[in-house]
């Protein structure tokens, strides 16, 4: 499988993430891409290539600055994303009670919308519980791996 | 070839900016060597003296950075005083580039007639106290039955916060108890907390807003209209939730227990603070109006500059376009933007920065040369004095094993202290 991670932050939490995702996966994986997503074009969205998506929350449940860019070219563009499956891994705050990990669901929401596949578990990270967001990330990778491999 | 493309960079100040720039420069100049200066034992600058003690979620920050001591490139230097230590002059000959990244410490000056009353404090020297900065006044200042927070922002917003709060609140928290006890020997009988900016053009967060109302303490009341922002607008998202924040502080049906009477005015100037040996008052502008509010004292919070005294203040400008100073000297974070922003700001910040120092870089107006020397080329006596990150985590951990069973960590406010434990003495 090739793969492509791609991250939104604002405080470089879902950068180290997705790049300690990325380190992880090429373990195993000769093609793997790590991207922020303000640097990333929607209509690179294949079904060739798996996506994660690392993405946190900012403001009042909104996208975090370094995504918001992406979400307007994806609105633009409105991308076919038929045979493109995705995993998602938002972080947030249970300090934020009422808005707690909505950020990354603005990108779900889109790449569902087009037609794209959730694979495996939403993975969340909560920045109060005191647990390393990468241990939490890589622990959920395994499991999606293995969904994704048995919906091939 | 090697060493004409690995600058050495030195930052001053260990702070978010500081850490930024450091993590965007080992992306974006591979091979770069990097030494982060600070003044103090400890890293992090105000994620550590600054942010709330009751807020260990926003603390969390320093893990990423963490990581970036632990990157083989990154040395940090802890308890080295730029200015004091070494001079700028000497970084600038010992290191290819130089990145000032020292924050803004002194409480922004009222600058009205009686503001130096004894009193009169600013929430820096409290959220400092709070935090056992080694700085720090030692004992809180006694605050008296009725306090008068100057400010709307976050800052303001964090004292309301301490001063509403009862110990049970800290739980998990690594305040200072010293000063905690001193406060809750005598607790504020009266809060009123004055914004210069009507209700929906106030500062804070609603989260911080919305955090006061979920306290079963404390009873809230405005005079004011806490819709009247500019009249006939919509109000944006941020200035929508802090009025309905603001609305469900002071609801009549909101539950409370005990705690103070905290009135919240908006749109209020302050004009002099009245008193005669020390604060017994402040006088406001509302409207046509002149308003008195008693005060046994006033707590500032109306944003930070530069500390008179440090040793390159006249760097700092509040609110440069450009962190570039000159090719080879840059400033960041609060040092270049000013006292305004939160943690992630100076991640953009810094990544601007580095920018700015890559294209110097390319474009040869910033070169490596392989005779700067870096941190080998300060005096044997800077060196060894110099607090490494190992050392640090040898005093993290002993704060960490000094906290009481319901406190994450103790510090230690005595710098010498804090030096020794890190040495291992
Ligand atoms: C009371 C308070 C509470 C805050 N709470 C929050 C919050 O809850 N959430 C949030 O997101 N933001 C908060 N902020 C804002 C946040 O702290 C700032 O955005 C951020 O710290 C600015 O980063 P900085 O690195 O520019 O400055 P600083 O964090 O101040 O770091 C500067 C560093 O430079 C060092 N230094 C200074 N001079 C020298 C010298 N001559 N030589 C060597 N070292 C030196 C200092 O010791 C310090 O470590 C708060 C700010 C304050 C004042
Ligand atoms: C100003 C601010 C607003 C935030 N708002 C929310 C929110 O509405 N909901 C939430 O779950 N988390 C919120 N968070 C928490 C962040 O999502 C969390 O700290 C995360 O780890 C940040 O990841 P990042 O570094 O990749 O941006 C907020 C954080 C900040 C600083």
């Amino acid at each position: 499988m090739k793969f492509t991670v791609l991250y939104g932050t604002e405080s470089g939490n879902s950068e180290l993430i997705a790049e300690d995702l990325g380190a992880k996966l090429r373990e195993t994986h000769d093609d793997v891409e790590v991207f922020d997503l303000q640097n990333f074009d929607p209509a690179e969205l294949t079904p060739e290539r798996f996506t994660i998506v690392v993405c946190s929350t900012h403001g009042e449940g909104d996208l975090p600055n370094t995504a918001i860019p992406f979400a307007e070219a994806f609105d633009a563009a409105l991308p076919d994303l038929t045979g493109v499956r995705y995993a998602m891994f938002g972080l947030g705050d249970t300090f934020y009670e009422e808005t707690y990990s909505q950020g990354s669901e603005h990108i779900d929401r889109r790449f569902a919308q087009q037609g794209a596949e959730r694979v495996g578990d939403y993975g969340r990270h909560d920045a109060s519980s005191w647990d390393m967001g990468s241990d939490v990330a890589l622990e959920w990778l395994p499991g999606v791996l293995e969904a994704a491999s048995a919906t091939v | 070839m090697s060493s004409s493309t690995t600058p050495k960079i030195a930052v001053i100040g260990s702070g978010p900016a500081g850490c930024y720039l450091a993590q965007s420069l080992l992306r974006a100049v591979p091979g770069c060597e990097l030494t982060i200066f600070d003044r103090l034992a400890s890293p992090f600058g105000l994620v550590r003296y600054g942010v709330a003690a009751d807020h260990q979620h926003t603390k969390a920050i320093t893990r990423q950075f963490d990581r970036l001591f632990q990157h083989e490139a990154v040395r940090f230097a802890g308890g080295i005083e730029v200015g004091r230590d070494v001079s700028l002059a000497q970084l600038r000959e010992l290191f290819d580039a130089v990145v000032i990244a020292t924050g803004l410490t002194a409480d922004r000056e009222l600058g009205i007639p009686g503001a130096e009353l004894p009193g009169v404090i600013g929430a820096g020297a409290i959220t400092r106290t709070l935090n056992a900065h080694p700085d720090a006044a030692a004992p809180l200042p006694a605050l008296g039955s009725d306090v008068v927070i100057i400010g709307g922002g976050n800052v303001a917003l964090d004292v309301l916060r301490f001063l509403v709060k009862d110990r049970a609140a800290y739980e998990g928290s690594d305040v200072a108890d010293e000063a905690l006890d001193a406060y809750l020997a005598a607790p504020a009988e009266r809060v009123t907390l004055v914004s210069r900016s009507a209700a929906p053009d106030s500062k804070g967060d609603p989260q911080m807003l919305k955090e006061l109302a979920a306290l079963p303490r404390a009873v809230y009341s405005s005079p004011d209209p806490i819709e009247a922002g500019n009249a006939g607008e919509a109000l944006d998202r941020a200035a929508a939730g802090r009025v309905a924040a603001i609305r469900e502080l002071i609801a009549a049906d909101r539950p409370r227990s005990t705690g103070p009477e905290v009135t919240l005015r908006f749109g209020l100037t302050p004009l002099r603070v009245l008193g005669e040996h020390r604060v017994e008052g402040v006088e406001f502008a509302a409207g046509d109006e002149v308003i008195v509010v008693p005060a046994s004292s006033v707590v500032t919070a109306i944003g930070f500059a530069a500390h008179p005294d440090h040793a390159f203040a006249a760097l700092t400008a509040a609110g440069a376009e450009t962190g570039r100073v000159e090719p080879g000297l840059y400033r960041t974070g609060w040092a270049k933007r000013g006292p305004r922003g939160a943690i992630p700001e100076n991640r953009a910040c810094a990544k601007a920065v580095s920018d700015e120092i890559v294209a110097d870089l390319a474009d040869g107006s910033l070169s490596a040369s392989p005779s700067t020397l870096g941190f080998d080329g300060l005096a044997a006596e800077v060196r060894d004095r110099a607090i490494g990150y190992e050392q640090w985590l040898r005093l993290d951990e002993h704060e960490r094993s000094l906290a009481a069973s319901d406190r994450v960590r103790r510090k230690l406010p005595d710098h010498d202290r804090m030096i020794d434990i890190a040495r291992g003495a």
